[in-house]
């Protein structure tokens, strides 16, 4: 395992995905990549109905999973109030999540999940990704993973280099915003700086960085459900059933 | 080339093909300290891990509790911390006791999972609430798939360190024999009530009725 960046590609106008991840495989074989196999990660998100009378506000909890570690369940909760908690813990974690389903009821319509092809070139693994959120494409993700590194800081230019001749996109050089320098809260209660591209690098990272970007496909929905909705009951724009509408709003309220 | 199926087709697939251990078969008992070397000179005869002496554990076991809605009965996870090793968290989940009167056991569903530290964190972020704690210390054997523990509980005193308030709970250790298997495996509990027998009269094992010691003051 080493460090691991997800890039969005952008799509062309007037493109398929199915197009562009053509294109894409293709480019990485005739550079003299491999093919070797298939990946999937998956994401669904658990939300707790608000509890007013007792103070408790909506929580999220987002399962994800990752065939990278085909024994691990990644669940990541969002308090409601900015706080995000991580957890590791054997795949039976799912079977849990079902007994509190009194509590926490999943959002089905939202479940969303990047799959395809696999590639390994020399020391660096590249997975050319869809996106699809109810088997309705929603982008593609690239994610790009040096085995021979565990701190960002460190390899940021060969990957940034490796991204921009592979893929032929342009990559900025600074380091991806999952790893920019954010203030923390220390145990003692004072704000610090922090810079990420200099922490050891861990499997929870790569799966918050597919939350990071589900997050805002699932948003984006929302934002097109919230512009062409008409009077209270918003509109699906490119889903067939309604219901999913109000859940992906409910989840970007709860996010912000 | 084949895809990649996700995790939750595995695991009702390991659920649906019944080689996901998911129910516990259990007898408890209790032994005084002033007996209780003779359990373990009999132990050590019985049991396959015993060239060296036997593995000894010391667990914080903390047992969190989450109010459902439409449900009189609280969710309660446990989740236990070697304190003397570096090892995972695990967090079990136990299932309403069944004493069927039939059965040699009491048989109750269980999940085990593994987890990172953070997990109580975790629990309490998603509205669990501490419901009690203790220490468990002492030993443990294995005879085939069957486990043996014999263990001390101890009290924690709230507000000192843990090593200064080793408070026992009784003059006693509890005794537990157990199986965690995949559901459908009835022999399990003939298996048990053999081994049983071969520790009587020290400890007398047996099923438990978790509800009728509820009531008692």
């Amino acid at each position: 395992m080493g460090v691991t960046v997800l890039q969005p590609y952008p799509m062309p106008e007037g493109k398929s995905g199915a197009h562009i991840i053509d294109y894409l495989g293709k480019r990485l074989l005739s550079l003299g990549a491999t093919h070797a196999g298939q990946f999937l990660v998956d994401c669904e998100t658990f939300i707790s109905t608000p509890q007013p009378h007792n103070g408790t506000p909506g929580r999220a909890v987002h399962v994800l999973h990752n065939s990278e570690y085909p024994a691990s369940t990644f669940s990541i909760i969002d308090s409601g109030t900015g706080k995000q908690v991580s957890l590791v813990a054997d795949s039976i974690f799912d079977l849990l999540m079902l007994k509190m389903t009194n509590t926490f009821t999943s959002k089905k319509q939202t479940k969303i999940e990047s799959r395809g092809a696999r590639f390994e070139y020399g020391d660096f693994v590249i997975k050319l990704g869809s996106v699809t959120m109810m088997e309705h494409f929603k982008g593609i993700l690239i994610e790009i993973e040096y085995k021979s590194c565990m701190i960002l800081a460190y390899c940021w230019e060969m990957i940034r280099e490796m991204l921009q001749g592979f893929l032929n996109i342009n990559v900025g050089k600074d380091f991806p915003t999952y790893f920019a320098t954010q203030t923390i809260m220390t145990a003692m209660g004072q704000q610090q700086l922090h810079a990420k591209h200099n922490d050891l690098y861990e499997p929870t990272d790569t799966v918050k960085q597919y939350l990071e970007q589900f997050t805002n496909y699932r948003k984006h929905v929302s934002m097109h459900g919230s512009l062409s909705g008409t009077s209270g009951i918003q509109q699906p724009v490119h889903m067939s059933s309604s219901p999913v509408m109000g859940a992906a709003g409910g989840l970007v309220l709860i996010r912000s | 080339m084949a895809s990649v199926s996700s995790a939750r087709e595995s695991l009702s697939h390991a659920l649906n093909n019944r080689f996901l251990p998911n129910l516990e078969y259990l007898l408890q008992g209790s032994i005084l300290d002033s007996a209780v070397e003779h359990l373990m000179h009999r132990l050590k005869g019985l049991c396959d891990n015993v060239d060296t002496s036997p593995e000894t554990f010391h667990d914080l076991e903390v047992c969190m509790s989450l109010r459902q809605p439409n449900s009189n009965q609280p969710l309660l996870l446990r989740v236990r911390r070697a304190l003397g090793r570096d090892a995972p968290f695990q967090m079990r989940y136990l299932g309403q006791p069944e004493v069927d009167q039939r059965r040699p056991t009491l048989v109750r569903s269980c999940m085990d999972c593994a987890c990172t530290n953070g997990i109580l964190e975790f629990l309490t972020e998603m509205g669990f609430r501490l419901e009690f704690e203790y220490i468990a210390k002492g030993y443990m054997f294995r005879k085939g798939r069957m486990k043996i523990t014999v263990s001390k509980l101890i009290k924690i005193i709230p507000g000192k360190q843990q090593d200064m308030a080793n408070e026992p709970i009784s003059q006693s250790y509890i005794v537990e024999l157990s199986v965690v298997a995949p559901t459908g495996q009835e022999n399990v509990g003939e298996e048990m009530r053999v081994f049983a027998e071969q520790l009587k009269p020290l400890v007398q094992l047996d099923k438990i009725d978790y509800k009728r010691l509820g009531s008692m003051p």
